[in-house]
């Protein structure tokens, strides 16, 4: 309770646990609404598992391993920026915090490139080359774009949070003692990840 | 007393034996209330008394009703199974729905826009919707199911009475949800062969003729 | 005005903005709490105004004001306005933003700037919402449910209201989630868990139903939009998907969401009770945990929505035995409460009146959820008029009046003024006869076979559906004296200083009315539970005089 009782007037209430807490909860949404999704997928799964086979394989699993090995080392790099910053080393925790943000980035370009091609050879919802498909096909194509644009859209979002945080640790507002904010920007990079840690063996390596 | 259908009993029995217990409990806890305000009313003077709580009565208020509605699921659940499982002798019946008619195909082909049935003989009706979700409800029989696209559902029941009941779409599908309505036309045995050797009969008169309409048989 | 040294009432404090701005732009709790109670009646109004068409349509068989079209927009915006946007705010945002804090010896909520986003997005969602109704193509016409197929098929503006729905549900999730971290983190020296007051109890349950269950309904919206925009399959039944799987899916959240809007209803009931027993509440812990109890059960029933299409039957079975399972948490609190009045020293003012206008008509609205909790009765009754009435029951004759009996309750509080305590009763009691009259026949109509979402029926339901129409003008006459009454007291010049009009031993008894920006002066320290009254006789003795 001691922070409530140093509460005075004019004096931003500050409580770093609370923040945690809200965080977590936040990411605890998160994770929700993406088990919508899973479930969604379980279900179509279940039924159409022969053509989730087939569709399986037009997938370039290659590409996706190396994504998956740009998120992971993303991961890392945004640990050690918090890291870098409790040692009070300001220059490493925004280098940290830049690198993360350029392998996302490039996770994205990878993303850009996979559907662009999967456009290419017709393989959109809508078209006629899936049209022509069987509906477990159709249904497979559909979440496969569904949920790696939701999650290209939350890495997006990581991304503006992490240059926002980036921006903070350069003025000074995220500090050695204060950085709460930067703990829970990594946090959402980390549930970013792991959501992709599940996409990535439901869509291209279980055949 | 059975008419209608089949279901009708079980129904209206679950239905009611709710309705009784609810009551009631409904009237106990508007007697209390009432009388309490009246008896402890502040007007009168009286001290109230903390009183914490009581661990004995709160356990007799939780076991009673946890009995209470079990025996109200259990009524429900006999009803239920019921309902789900036709005899295997049931006459098959495919049922077509769309925004905002029903179709109605007999095994030999005959196609209607209301349906014909023999009173006391089990009809099993397939559901099928060609659009949107409807669902098929006959009120005087007590059951309705819901006729969805991609989904093959099925009911049956046992018409009891001869006479005309009224089929309504119970799901919501668009502008004219509140004009699907049909008629089922329960037949005594003969009438309702003589009515099946009439329709098919102007079916293989003209193979292209489309579904009758009975102008009386016509809701609005 | 109550200006006691530094103590500035909120309403009249001056911060950085000015103007309309020193609202919208406001981090406080309660000027917040303000803003969504002036939004949320806004929209009750147009909501009402929609249920008075429609019923207005029903009066007599075939055409009456409107054609089937408008009517089924009606009935559309009617449900989301009233369930969006008047009655999961109704509570949790309204009363819980204003006296949450308050009521652990907070000054504030956990994150008030989140909590000012939480009102943006309701704005904006509302906005919406609005939006769909003038663009070209029509109001939505689906249900509030957009079930598919139909709403995938419908060429009318679906997509603006999904989104707003969407929005609007990212708006509860950050406000519950305000609310959990504020009860864990804000409570005062001495305020453990279970002396918490019930009502807080009960904003600690909803706000986790709030965080686990919208962000299902956000995503499913979200699918409806997309398979609207690109024909993704997922639902479509056309390209192999399964209308099925979306009602699990929107009675996943939907279901749970009944929950979200009367657990905060039956916490307020468990304020008022015991304060105008004037004794302290039956069964304190019991009542606390039947608010978890329920909030548990009730995210395990989702299913009973779609008894008739066709589950398996072990669905069907379990999914009936809980629903009447979670009858039981919801029965041991109205127990409670009764007792609570036994041996007090009951006072009928208007807060109590509705209080308990609400144990009666959502002890109605129950029981005939049991009546549609068993399969075979549900055969029948399901998607009729019936599910209406009872859902109105619950939701109107519940949270609806636990809405009221917290303005009521709480009003002298937040404005410092009275409102008339006469008008105030005859308005209930108008309102009461209005509302059972409006939809009892309904239960009637239902047995009978009058289907839902009608916009035209058989005449065998005549004299019933001009009952009902007669009864919604009883009713609006009751809304209307009721929210007269306030007007009036809030343009009244005089001022009400009692703080503690009823006795009260909750925390907001205790700080002025129109309560300063902060609250406390100094941050109380708890000693005892919420319902401990002490001074019996004391409080009695200067009432008398």
């Amino acid at each position: 309770m001691s922070t409530i009782a140093e509460h005075t007037v004019g004096h931003v209430h500050r409580d770093d646990i609370g923040s945690r807490l809200g965080m977590w909860l936040f990411l605890f949404t998160e994770l929700v609404l993406f088990g919508g999704m899973f479930l969604v997928y379980a279900v179509y799964r279940f039924t159409y598992q022969h053509e989730f086979h087939v569709a399986a394989k037009e997938l370039n699993t290659s590409v996706g391993a190396l994504n998956t090995i740009i998120l992971l080392t993303s991961s890392l790099t945004i640990v050690l920026s918090i890291i870098a910053i409790r040692k009070n080393n300001k220059f490493l925790s925004v280098f940290f915090q830049i690198s993360t943000m350029v392998l996302a980035f490039g996770f994205l370009v990878n993303k850009y490139f996979e559907w662009n091609i999967k456009i290419h050879h017709g393989i959109f919802p809508g078209s006629e080359t899936l049209l022509g498909k069987g509906n477990g096909e159709i249904i497979f194509f559909g979440l496969y774009y569904v949920m790696t644009g939701l999650h290209a859209l939350h890495v997006i979002i990581g991304v503006l949070l992490i240059e926002v945080m980036a921006g903070y640790t350069i003025k000074g507002r995220i500090n050695s003692t204060n950085y709460v904010r930067l703990e829970a920007a990594g946090l959402y990079w980390h549930l970013v990840d792991i959501i992709w840690i599940f996409l990535f063996p439901l869509f291209y390596l279980i055949t | 007393m059975i008419f209608g259908s089949n279901h009708i009993e079980l129904v209206n029995g679950a239905f009611w034996f709710i309705v009784s217990i609810s009551f009631i409990l409904l009237s106990f806890i508007t007697f209390l209330m009432i009388y309490f305000v009246f008896k402890y009313n502040r007007k009168k003077g009286k001290k109230a008394v903390n009183i914490h709580g009581n661990t004995k009565l709160e356990i007799i208020w939780t076991v009673i009703p946890v009995i209470l509605v079990m025996a109200m699921f259990w009524y429900g659940w006999i009803g239920y199974r019921d309902l789900k499982n036709p005899p295997k002798d049931a006459m098959i019946i495919k049922v077509t729905a769309q925004m905002w008619k029903w179709t109605f195909e007999y095994d030999n082909g005959v196609k209607t826009d209301s349906l014909y049935v023999p009173v006391n003989k089990a009809i099993e009706v397939n559901l099928h919707s060609l659009d949107v979700n409807h669902s098929f409800f006959i009120p005087a029989f007590r059951f309705k199911r819901d006729v969805m696209p991609n989904r093959n559902n099925s009911i049956w029941f046992l018409p009891a009475t001869v006479g005309k009941y009224d089929i309504a779409c119970a799901e919501y599908c668009g502008l004219n949800h509140s004009a699907m309505y049909s008629k089922v036309i329960v037949l005594p045995k003969q009438e309702y062969d003589a009515w099946m050797k009439n329709e098919l009969a102007k079916k293989n008169a003209s193979s292209t003729q489309l579904p009758i309409v009975i102008d009386s048989t016509k809701v609005k | 005005m109550h200006n006691n040294g530094h103590a500035v009432s909120y309403l009249d404090y001056k911060g950085k903005h000015s103007g309309i701005f020193a609202w919208i732009l406001s981090t406080d709790h309660k000027r917040i709490g303000l803003l969504y109670l002036m939004a949320s009646l806004l929209f009750f109004a147009v909501g009402v105004t929609f249920g008075f068409l429609m019923r207005l349509e029903l009066i007599a068989p075939g055409r009456t004001i409107m054609d089937a079209q408008t009517y089924n927009s009606l009935f559309t915006l009617h449900g989301i306005i009233m369930i969006f946007l008047f009655v999961i705010p109704g509570l949790p945002a309204v009363f819980g933003n204003f006296f949450l804090p308050i009521l652990i010896g907070a000054k504030d909520v956990a994150f008030p700037r989140l909590n000012l986003l939480s009102w943006w997005l309701y704005i904006l969602g509302a906005l919406l919402a609005v939006i769909s109704v003038f663009l070209p193509g029509g109001p939505a016409d689906t249900g509030w449910t957009f079930y598919i197929p139909y709403s995938i098929r419908t060429t009318t503006n679906v997509m603006p209201a999904l989104i707003a729905a969407f929005i609007l549900g990212f708006s509860s999730i950050l406000t519950g989630l305000n609310f959990i971290v504020t009860i864990h983190r804000m409570r005062a020296p001495g305020m453990s868990f279970f002396r918490m007051p019930l009502f807080v109890w009960s904003l600690y349950a909803t706000a986790w139903v709030q965080i686990l269950a919208t962000p299902i309904i956000g995503i499913t919206l979200l699918l409806v939009t997309i398979e609207r925009l690109f024909g993704v399959g997922l639902f479509d039944p056309a390209l192999g998907g399964d209308p099925v799987l979306y009602q699990h899916l929107f009675w996943i959240y939907s279901h749970p969401a009944v929950y979200i809007m009367i657990l905060p209803a039956m916490g307020v009931i468990s304020e008022i009770i015991p304060v105008f027993s004037h004794r302290t509440i039956f069964g304190y812990k019991f009542i606390a945990f039947s608010s978890l109890a329920i909030a548990l059960f009730g995210s395990m029933v989702w299913a009973h929505h779609m008894f008739t299409v066709g589950m398996s039957e072990t669905a069907q079975i379990i999914f009936s035995l809980l629903t009447f399972l979670v009858a039981i948490p919801s029965a041991i609190k109205v127990f409670n409460w009764v007792a609570t009045l036994y041996k007090g020293s009951i006072s009928t003012d208007a807060p109590l009146l509705y209080a308990l206008g609400f144990i009666f008509l959502f002890s109605i609205g129950g029981f005939t959820g049991l009546i549609q909790g068993a399969l075979s009765v549900n055969m029948h009754i399901h998607d009729t008029s019936f599910i209406v009435a009872h859902f109105h029951y619950v939701m109107f004759g519940g949270t609806g009046f636990g809405i009221f009996a917290a303005m009521h309750y709480w009003f002298p509080k937040m404005f410092g003024k009275m409102y008339n305590m006469k008008t105030a009763k005859v308005g209930f009691w108008v309102l009461f006869v209005g509302f059972n009259t409006l939809y009892f026949p309904m239960f009637v109509m239902g047995w009978l076979g009058m289907p839902r979402r009608y916009y035209d029926y058989l005449p065998e339901f005549h004299i019933y559906h001009l009952i009902s129409t007669i009864g919604s003008w009883i009713l609006i006459t009751g809304l209307i004296i009721m929210f007269t009454n306030f007007i009036k007291a809030l343009r009244s010049k005089t001022t009400y200083t009692a703080i503690n009009p009823w006795g009260g031993e909750t925390l907001e008894w205790t700080i002025p009315n129109k309560p300063p920006l902060e609250n406390f002066e100094v941050i109380p320290t708890i000693t005892a539970g919420p319902y401990e009254f002490k001074d019996n006789d004391e409080f009695l003795m200067k009432e008398n005089n």
